[in-house]
């Protein structure tokens, strides 16, 4: 826990610290926007989302659980929730903007995992599913993308891309829990 | 792939990887956040699953976020006494469907041993009545008249300070909402609207605002 910062100061929060939520912003706020920007697409709307997502965070400290996961993770998790929430309470809900922008990031997201131990378990286990589930699961964590969108994306039907997907996450369970 | 349907143990655990994914519709989504809030073995599930992709947040790439945090802190942290501005937040309540709201405050000196009371929220009939009181650092919401929203639905707490968006204290769905928080300062409006069970998928209420009460007058 001493080498989760963030979880620190989560903590803090938690015992209503403001100079600690100030320090929480200024150290993660712009990977959260950057979580936001990529999901909701539209600056404005971020930035009103990531109000919402400190406000949250500041509120629900005191449930945080340092020995449940990390700091920046739980953050995250708020963000995206929030993120996608607001992306399927749109009208056009079903829209595919943004598909190319997903598809073009994927692969340097890859790299970039690899880094990292944790990271790279994650990468060997998506390798053993087939490359085109793999990306579906990829597209909608990182991209937002709904089974509407990811059944446009891969040409299949509504049905089919849902039971890929539910077969592909508990094979990249049992292979990441391993 | 068409083999053997899943397990329900395996339908759940799908259910909670959909749910953190984010692929599910609105509705999904909506009853899938709302049994994370009563089922906790599924709520561990969830947040097994946050867990298990933590390894894809690389992923994210950083962007520089402009300074939000006065914003920010103007929606949670009550400031020194000025004279509120009133327009705001009647024009956020304005348009509701709302019953009559009571206002009551100064009691706290008369009731020693009980946390103090900042405000009731009240229809004109006194049918739902909800009290809100402050101790040791939390709010603590009661339910001491009426019934909770019928099924599907929920009654949400949201505070407002004047001229910021509301925020959600939580859902009332039982008897008593406990939540940490400050003494919410005169001229704040605490308001509960009726929102799809799980609560406000987006943040801010999207419902009939049923009950609204500004907290004021002096103790």
């Amino acid at each position: 826990m001493t080498d989760d910062p963030v979880a620190l100061l989560i903590e803090k929060c938690a015992a209503q610290d403001r100079a600690a939520f100030r320090a929480l912003y200024r150290d993660t706020s712009a990977k959260l926007m950057g979580v936001l920007l990529r999901i909701v697409r539209e600056r404005a709307e971020a930035e009103d989302a990531l109000q919402e997502v400190y406000t949250r965070v500041w509120l629900r400290a005191g449930k945080y659980d340092p020995a449940k996961g990390r700091g920046m993770t739980w953050l995250i998790a708020i963000t995206r929730n929030l993120a996608i929430d607001r992306l399927r309470a749109r009208p056009d809900a079903t829209s595919d903007d943004g598909l190319d922008m997903v598809q073009d990031s994927a692969p340097r997201a890859e790299t970039r995992l690899v880094a990292m131990g944790e990271a790279r378990r994650m990468a060997d286990c998506f390798d053993t599913l087939e490359p085109e589930r793999a990306d579906a699961v990829r597209g909608a964590y990182l991209g937002g993308l709904s089974y509407v969108d990811l059944a446009a994306r891969h040409a299949v039907p509504l049905n089919t891309m849902r039971t890929w997907l539910r077969r592909s996450l508990l094979r990249l369970k049992e292979c990441l829990d391993q | 792939m068409t083999d053997a349907p899943l397990t329900p143990r395996d339908a759940d655990d799908a259910e909670a990887a959909e749910y953190v994914l984010g692929v599910q519709s609105l509705a999904e989504r909506t009853a899938s956040a709302a049994r994370v809030k009563r089922d906790p073995e599924f709520a561990a599930m969830v947040a097994d699953w946050e867990n298990r992709f933590e390894g894809l947040n690389d992923g994210f790439d950083e962007a520089p976020a402009p300074n939000l945090l006065p914003a920010i802190e103007a929606r949670l942290f009550p400031k020194p006494a000025k004279s509120p501005s009133r327009s705001g937040l009647w024009r956020w309540v304005s348009g509701a469907v709302f019953a009559t709201a009571v206002v009551l405050l100064g009691l706290a000196t008369l009731v020693p041993p009980k946390p103090a009371l900042v405000a009731v929220l009240a229809t004109a009939d006194a049918r739902l009545a909800y009290e809100v009181r402050h101790f040791g650092g939390e709010l603590q919401i009661t339910r001491v008249a009426g019934v909770p929203a019928v099924a599907g639905r929920v009654h949400e707490l949201w505070l407002i300070a004047p001229g910021a968006a509301p925020i959600s204290l939580g859902l009332l769905d039982r008897a008593e909402l406990v939540v940490d928080y400050p003494r919410p300062p005169e001229g704040w409006t605490l308001a509960v609207s009726i929102e799809p069970a799980g609560g406000s998928p987006i943040g801010s209420p999207t419902g009939p605002v049923i009950l609204a009460v500004e907290v004021g007058a002096e103790t």
